[in-house]
C-alpha cells in the first residue's frame, strides 16, 4: 500500500469520508447537534472497545459498565480529592480496570455462551452495589460532581469542539488498535475462538490467554471512556455508570452495525445514537423509554433477518458504488486492453 | 440472639423462596428443553403482576381468582414468543439467542414504562396484611398462599413430566432433541409447549406476588437476577434444583437481610452465584449441559 492507494476508489472514498467526518463538527454550530455528534462518537468508540472481546472474541459481556464505572470513579476521585489531573487519572483508572478484568476474567472464562454473559451481569451488579453503598468513598446514590474549572490540565473545556476532537481522537485510536488486531495473529486466534472454541484449543490456541488479553484491552479502553464521560457530564452516579442498560447499549451498537467488524460499531452508533437522542428530545418527558422500545425492536429485527448486522447489507452496495467511481491511477489500469495483451 | 427471631426470619425466607422457585422453574424448563437462556423471564413476571393488578384495579377481580385468566393468557403469550422470536433463530449461535432474549426484555420493560409510567403500584386486598399466628410465630397470609400454591404447581408439573405421554416427550426432547425427533416426537411443538408452560408459571407467580408486593416496569430485573442465581445454584435444567435452590436462596436472602444489611443482601447472593458458576457450574442437581 503506497501513496498510490489513495488514487483508487477503495482508498480515496474512506479518506474523503474521514476528512468530512473530522471537519463536520465545524458545520454544526448548534450545541444540541454537537452534543449528539459527541455521543455518537462516544458510543461508537466504546462499542468498538466492547467489540474486541464481544464481537471478535464472541464472548458476550453485559458487564462492561463495570469497567466504564471504574474508569469514571477512579479519575474523578483522584481529581476531586487529590487534585490529580484526569489526564493521569484516566490511565490509572484504565490500569485498574485492566487488572480487575484479569482477576475477574480468569475464572469467568471457564464459562461459555450465555453462562459467561450471566457471570458478567453479576459482576456488573456487584460493582453497582458497591458504588451505591460505599458512601464514604463514592457518596452513594448522590453521585460525585466535578467543579467546572476549564483548563487543558483539568480536561475541562469551554468549547464543545474540544470535546469533539478529544473523543474523535479516542475513536480513531481504538479503531487503529482494532484494525491492528484484525490483521494480527492474535486477531486470528480470536476469530478461531469465536467460531469454535474446542477446535481452536485442539489446534493449539491458548484460548484462555487469548480471551483474557482481549478482555483486558477492551476493559482498558472502556475505562478511558468512563473518564471522558465524567469530564463531559461533570457528574457521575452509580445508576448510570454501572447500569445494565449502559452495558447493553455498548453491545447493541456493535450487534446492529455488525459484530466482529471494525466499522460495525461506528455504523451502529451512527444509526442508533442520533435516533435515540432525537426521540428523547422530542418525546422524552412524556413518553419515557420510547428510544429503548425502538432500539429493542430494531435489535429483534436485525437478529431475525440480518444476523450479520447492517454492515453486511451495505457491503455490496458500497462495492457497487466504488465500481462506479473513477480510478486515478491512469498508467496502471488493470482493465485496460493493453495489460490483457501483455498477459 | 433470640432463637424465635431467627426462626421467624427462616419462615419468611422459605415462603418467598417458594415463589422464587416457581419463577426459576420457567427459566430452567426453557433452558432444559429449548436450550435458550430467557433473559426476558423477569419481564414475563412483571407482565403477570401487571395483569393481575389491572384485573383487580379495573374489574375488581381478586388476584387469586385472576389466576384462572392469567394462566391461559400467559400460556398463549409464551407460545407466541417462542413461535415469533425464538423458533426462527434456534439454529443460530448462542450469542444470537442472548441478544434476542435480552432485546425482548428491554422491549417489554420499556413498553410497560411507556404505557403504565414508572409509578410503583400495589393493590389493597382484604387479606393483604392479614397474618396468621402459629404458636409464637406470625405467618403472613398472602405469602403462605403464594408458597402453598407455588409448591402445589411445581408438584403438579413434576407429576405431569413424569407420568404423562406429553411429559415424557418433553423430557425426551430435553435429553436429546435429535433423538426425540427420530422417535417421532414433534420437537417444535414440544418447544412451544415448554415455553408456554414456563410462561404460564411465571404469570401465576406474578398473580401470587401482587397481593403483597408492588409492581413497576423494572421489577422483573430484580426477580430475574434472583431467579438466575437459583437456577445456577440448583443446576441449569433441573426442576428439583430450581425447587431447593429457591428455598435456599429465599432463606439466605432473609438471613443476610436480617443479620447484615438489606443493602448487601443482593451482593451476597451475587457472590454466591459467581462462585457456583465458576467452581461448580453444574449446580447442586444439574446435568452438564453447559456448552
Amino acid at each position: 500500500m503506497s501513496h498510490r492507494f489513495f488514487l483508487r476508489p477503495q482508498g480515496y472514498v474512506p479518506f474523503i469520508a474521514l476528512v468530512f467526518f473530522a471537519f463536520s463538527p465545524f458545520l454544526l454550530q448548534n450545541p444540541f447537534y454537537l452534543n449528539i455528534f459527541i455521543l455518537t462518537i462516544f458510543y461508537a468508540a466504546l462499542g468498538s472497545a466492547w467489540n474486541i472481546i464481544g464481537g471478535y472474541g464472541g464472548q458476550l459481556s453485559i458487564g462492561h459498565a463495570a469497567f466504564f464505572g471504574i474508569g469514571a470513579y477512579t479519575s474523578t476521585l483522584l481529581y476531586v480529592q487529590l487534585g490529580l489531573s484526569p489526564w493521569y487519572g484516566m490511565f490509572l483508572g484504565a490500569l485498574l480496570s485492566t487488572g480487575v478484568a484479569a482477576i475477574v476474567g480468569y475464572p469467568s472464562f471457564r464459562l461459555r455462551g450465555p453462562f459467561f454473559a450471566l457471570s458478567t451481569i453479576a459482576f456488573g451488579e456487584v460493582l453497582h452495589l458497591v458504588a451505591l453503598n460505599w458512601r464514604s468513598l463514592t457518596k452513594g446514590a448522590e453521585g460525585i460532581s466535578i467543579q467546572f474549572k476549564p483548563a487543558m490540565s483539568n480536561m475541562l473545556f469551554v468549547n464543545k469542539l474540544s470535546y469533539v476532537y478529544l473523543i474523535l481522537g479516542f475513536l480513531f485510536f481504538i479503531l487503529g488498535v482494532v484494525l491492528k488486531i484484525e490483521r494480527s495473529r492474535f486477531g486470528y486466534y480470536l476469530l478461531a475462538l469465536r467460531e469454535d472454541e474446542d477446535a481452536a484449543r485442539v489446534i493449539g490456541v491458548n484460548t484462555t490467554r487469548v480471551k483474557l488479553l482481549a478482555l483486558m484491552i477492551s476493559a482498558f479502553f472502556t475505562s478511558l471512556g468512563g473518564t471522558f464521560y465524567a469530564q463531559y457530564y461533570l457528574l457521575i452516579d452509580p445508576y448510570i455508570l454501572f447500569s445494565i442498560e449502559f452495558s447493553f447499549q455498548l453491545a447493541l451498537v456493535s450487534i446492529i452495525g455488525g459484530v466482529g467488524t471494525a466499522l460495525g460499531p461506528i455504523i451502529g452508533s451512527l444509526l442508533l445514537t442520533p435516533l435515540g437522542e432525537f426521540l428523547r428530545a422530542t418525546l422524552g418527558g412524556k413518553h419515557q423509554g420510547i428510544h429503548w422500545i425502538i432500539y429493542a425492536a430494531i435489535l429483534l429485527l436485525v437478529v431475525r433477518f440480518i444476523p450479520q448486522g447492517i454492515i453486511e447489507g451495505m457491503k455490496k452496495k458500497y462495492q457497487y458504488l466504488l465500481s462506479l467511481l473513477p480510478d486515478f491511477r491512469f498508467e496502471k489500469k488493470d482493465s485496460s486492453p493493453k495489460s490483457d495483451h501483455e498477459k | 440472639m433470640a432463637m424465635e427471631a431467627i426462626i421467624q426470619v427462616i419462615i419468611g425466607g422459605l415462603l418467598i423462596g417458594g415463589v422464587y422457585a416457581l419463577i426459576s422453574l420457567g427459566i430452567t424448563l426453557i433452558w432444559g428443553v429449548v436450550g435458550i437462556v430467557n433473559f426476558a423471564h423477569g419481564e414475563f413476571l412483571m407482565l403477570g403482576m401487571y395483569a393481575s393488578y389491572w384485573l383487580f384495579h379495573l374489574m375488581g377481580i381478586d388476584p387469586y381468582l385472576s389466576i384462572l385468566i392469567v394462566t391461559p393468557l400467559f400460556f398463549l403469550f409464551g407460545v407466541l414468543i417462542q413461535r415469533a422470536i425464538f423458533q426462527p433463530i434456534l439454529d443460530a449461535p448462542h450469542l444470537t439467542h442472548v441478544f434476542a432474549s435480552f432485546g425482548l426484555a428491554i422491549l417489554l420493560q420499556n413498553l410497560a414504562l411507556f404505557f403504565w409510567s414508572p409509578d410503583v403500584r400495589s393493590i389493597k386486598t382484604t387479606y393483604s396484611s392479614l397474618s396468621l399466628r402459629a404458636g409464637d410465630f406470625m405467618i403472613s397470609f398472602p405469602r403462605l398462599v403464594a408458597f402453598v400454591a407455588a409448591v402445589g404447581i411445581m408438584l403438579g408439573i413434576h407429576y405431569f413430566l413424569k407420568n404423562t405421554y406429553t411429559g415424557r416427550a418433553i423430557r425426551a426432547t430435553s435429553q436429546d432433541p435429535s433423538a426425540a425427533l427420530l422417535m417421532g416426537i414433534n420437537t417444535k411443538r414440544i418447544f412451544l409447549l415448554a415455553f408456554g408452560i414456563a410462561s404460564a408459571c411465571v404469570g401465576i407467580a406474578g398473580a401470587l406476588l401482587i397481593p403483597f408486593y408492588y409492581v413497576f416496569p423494572s421489577v422483573g430485573a430484580y426477580f430475574v437476577l434472583t431467579a438466575f442465581v437459583i437456577v445456577v445454584l440448583g443446576g441449569m435444567g433441573s426442576m428439583t434444583g430450581a425447587f431447593f435452590g429457591g428455598l435456599i436462596i429465599g432463606v439466605i436472602e432473609a438471613m443476610s437481610g436480617y443479620f447484615i444489611s438489606i443493602a448487601f443482601k443482593e451482593g451476597i447472593y451475587y457472590i454466591i452465584f459467581w462462585f457456583i458458576l465458576i467452581y461448580k457450574p453444574t449446580g447442586l442437581f444439574g446435568r452438564a449441559r453447559l456448552s
